[in-house]
């Protein structure tokens, strides 16, 4: 098994009556991308503070690389590269500078190429003379993202890192965050876009209302709870669905069209060698896998519109 | 230290292109120099607190004093005649004290006859101080009074307005030393209270936090750079007086020492300030409530023996006094032992409010 990079047990925070984070546990291990997935208001920045040791929990433990996140985070603060959910660069500093003052911080000298190397991997190195404030919000993150990287850390936290963006500028960042997964960093990632953690995470956790509700790779909990593949038989007509149904499968036709439902622990292709066995024809066939917007609908009961929850 | 000179660099680099922070630190107090400058350099006017010494101790010098003291715009202590009069001036730090000198009742005498010239009597005092040219106006009146006993006399006595400290110092060389004091009052604290507001409004103190930098070292930084900058308003004051004003004042490494710890006090303070309030704009307002009256407090503008009694208890309690009265000390004085006196107080107090400011501010959300 991997090393484990970051675990928390039993991790509650509460205010007054609420509790922000709910008998919290999770293991993240080390080179994963490892995503937290879940409406506004669901803990996943509380969760990440904690974590990050920018906020003390009510109670339950977290360590990161074995230390306590409340007494040890000094020890292993150079470790980890954080870039919180409200970033924003320091107004009148260009990136270039904002770079040099954070390896000051880190202990860390960094050339002028260095410096160079490292805005142009996030895409800004153009943006030499610009001060903070008059980057666009793409750019911000990819400062922010770059400055969380001048301590060349192991983990790195991105909190929401595309919120407000356009998808284009989404895309980038998303290139960025796949460029250190694949170079091995460990990634822990707080997102309310189902196909963002779908393209870049290892492994997904849903949380809502403070809780982790599933846990898994992308696959895993599509297969088990996304609800199962729907495959469409073209021309296989009535005929097509009756033997479905003595198949023991529920299905649908529409102009001559079938669609069949498949359990969602079933392999669509043994299904389609079940078909193939019962001599139902067809012209041809599609599957609709479904994809974690199903495996979130299922388990939270509602869909996500940038962030908001809708039941 | 690497960490410390790299916030100092990027906070300075951001400091100096903000046309605001740019403009308060080093261009306002010019402003204030040449518009108070030019206004107090020939001024006139009356009060309070009047330490005199009668060296005559004759029927007219009495009388002027009775006169004086029937006005009720003076509170007269009498300095005995064997005391050195500029010394003491200088060890008591008075703003306004008032010399008669032997002979004074003979000139009177001659003066009404017509027989010579009017008597003089010294009023030695602190240009920048409202007091001195209050008192002048009040003095002078009364001394012309006397001309009352004669017939067909004008001037009977006169008052001569002199500075204390160097012969050749004139307002501008008592003004900038409180100047110097405001601006170590007013540059750290105003700003750093805002900064710290917008810090945590903004996020930075999270950020700073995901850092090895420590809030100490971080509020180094910022005591550091505010030192330079005074440094450099410092250098620039002392170039526009005397270009503009033939000043004489000098700057004394007790000077130094005292604008060093007292900008390490008003930093701190600034923090602390900062710590309890929402947004820069509430920040900002804070300060003005707590700094102005510092200021007009603070013997920088006003006598403040001539205060009311609670209000000179007040006065005593304000850091800024001590920086006022020590600058004044070494700079207009030479007084080196009251301003070493002040240091150690500013320099206590600093350590107190850095420690609490320090402890007061957490970069973790709660």
């Amino acid at each position: 098994m991997s090393e484990i990079v970051l675990e928390a047990k039993g991790l509650v925070k509460t205010y007054g009556d609420l509790n922000a984070v709910d008998n919290l546990d999770l293991q993240v291990f080390k080179g994963e991308v490892y995503s937290m997935l879940g409406p506004n208001g669901a803990g996943k920045t509380t969760t990440v503070e904690i974590l990050e040791g920018l906020r003390d929990p009510t109670s339950g433990t977290a360590k990161v690389f074995g230390f306590d996140v409340q007494k040890d985070y000094d020890k292993v603060r150079s470790k980890v590269g954080i870039l919180p959910q409200t970033f924003e660069p320091w107004d009148r500093i260009r990136p270039p500078e904002a770079i040099a003052y954070w390896a000051g911080l880190f202990g860390r000298k960094m050339s002028k190429k260095d410096i160079h190397e490292l805005l142009k991997m996030v895409d800004l190195a153009h943006k030499d003379k610009v001060g903070g404030e008059r980057l666009s919000g793409g750019e911000k993150r990819r400062l922010g993202i770059a400055m969380a990287l001048v301590g060349e850390p192991e983990l790195i936290f991105l909190d929401e890192p595309t919120t407000g963006l356009d998808p284009q500028a989404r895309r980038g960042l998303w290139e960025i965050i796949q460029s250190l997964a694949d170079v091995g960093k460990t990634v822990f990632l707080t997102t309310h876009y189902l196909e963002e953690a779908e393209n870049l995470a290892d492994r997904v956790s849903i949380m809502n209302k403070g809780k982790i509700i599933v846990s898994g790779s992308p696959e895993e909990l599509v297969n088990l709870y996304g609800g199962g593949t729907h495959v469409v038989l073209r021309g296989a007509g009535e005929d097509g669905a009756k033997a479905l149904e003595k198949l023991g499968y529920k299905s649908t036709v529409h102009n001559r069209d079938v669609t069949a439902h498949v359990p969602g622990l079933m392999r669509t292709k043994d299904f389609m060698a079940q078909i193939n066995q019962a001599g139902i024809a067809y012209k041809d066939f599609e599957t609709k896998r479904p994809s974690l917007e199903e495996v979130f609908f299922n388990m939270v009961g509602g869909r996500m519109e940038e962030g908001v929850l809708k039941q | 230290m690497s960490r410390i000179f790299s916030d100092f660099k990027a906070f300075g680099l951001a400091y100096l292109r903000s046309r605001t922070g740019f403009f308060f630190a080093l261009i306002f107090p010019v402003i204030l120099i040449l518009v108070f400058g030019a206004i107090f350099s020939q001024s006139g006017a009356q009060k309070i607190n009047l330490p005199v010494q009668d060296l005559d101790d004759s029927y007219w010098s009495h009388t002027y004093l009775k006169f004086l003291d029937k006005t009720g715009a003076f509170s007269i202590q009498m300095i005995a005649s064997d005391v050195d009069f500029d010394q003491y001036i200088k060890d008591e730090l008075l703003v306004l004290a008032m010399q008669i000198s032997p002979g004074f009742g003979t000139s009177v005498s001659n003066a009404l006859n017509a027989t010579g010239p009017p008597a003089s009597i010294v009023l030695k005092g602190d240009p920048t101080n409202s007091y001195f040219s209050i008192g002048q106006g009040a003095a002078t009146a009364v001394a012309s009074q006397l001309a009352f006993y004669g017939h067909n006399v004008t001037d009977v006595a006169v008052v001569v307005p002199q500075t204390i400290g160097k012969p050749q110092y004139t307002f501008i060389d008592f003004f900038v030393p409180g100047m110097i004091g405001f601006t170590a009052l007013t540059t750290p604290m105003f700003s750093m209270s805002s900064i710290c507001s917008e810090y945590r409004n903004r996020g930075f103190f999270k950020l700073l936090g995901s850092t090895p930098l420590t809030k100490s070292e971080w509020l180094a930084a910022k005591i550091l750079w505010y030192t330079v900058l005074m440094l450099a308003s410092i250098a620039i004051m002392y170039a526009v007086g005397i270009a503009v004003f033939d000043a004489h004042f000098t700057i004394t490494p007790m000077a130094i020492l005292l604008v060093i710890v007292g900008v390490f006090l008003f930093t701190s303070f600034g923090m602390f300030l900062g710590v309890f309030v929402s947004n820069p704009e509430s920040a900002s307002a804070l300060a003005n409530a707590i700094g102005f009256p510092m200021m007009f407090l603070s013997g920088i503008f006003f006598q403040v023996e001539s205060m009311p009694v609670y209000l000179q208890y007040i006065a005593k309690a304000l850091p800024l006094t001590y920086l006022a009265e020590g600058l004044r000390a070494t700079m207009s004085l030479g007084n080196d032992v009251v301003a070493a006196t002040d240091l150690v107080i500013l320099l206590v107090s600093g350590i107190v409010v850095f420690v609490i400011a320090a402890r007061s501010m957490s970069w973790k959300g709660k």
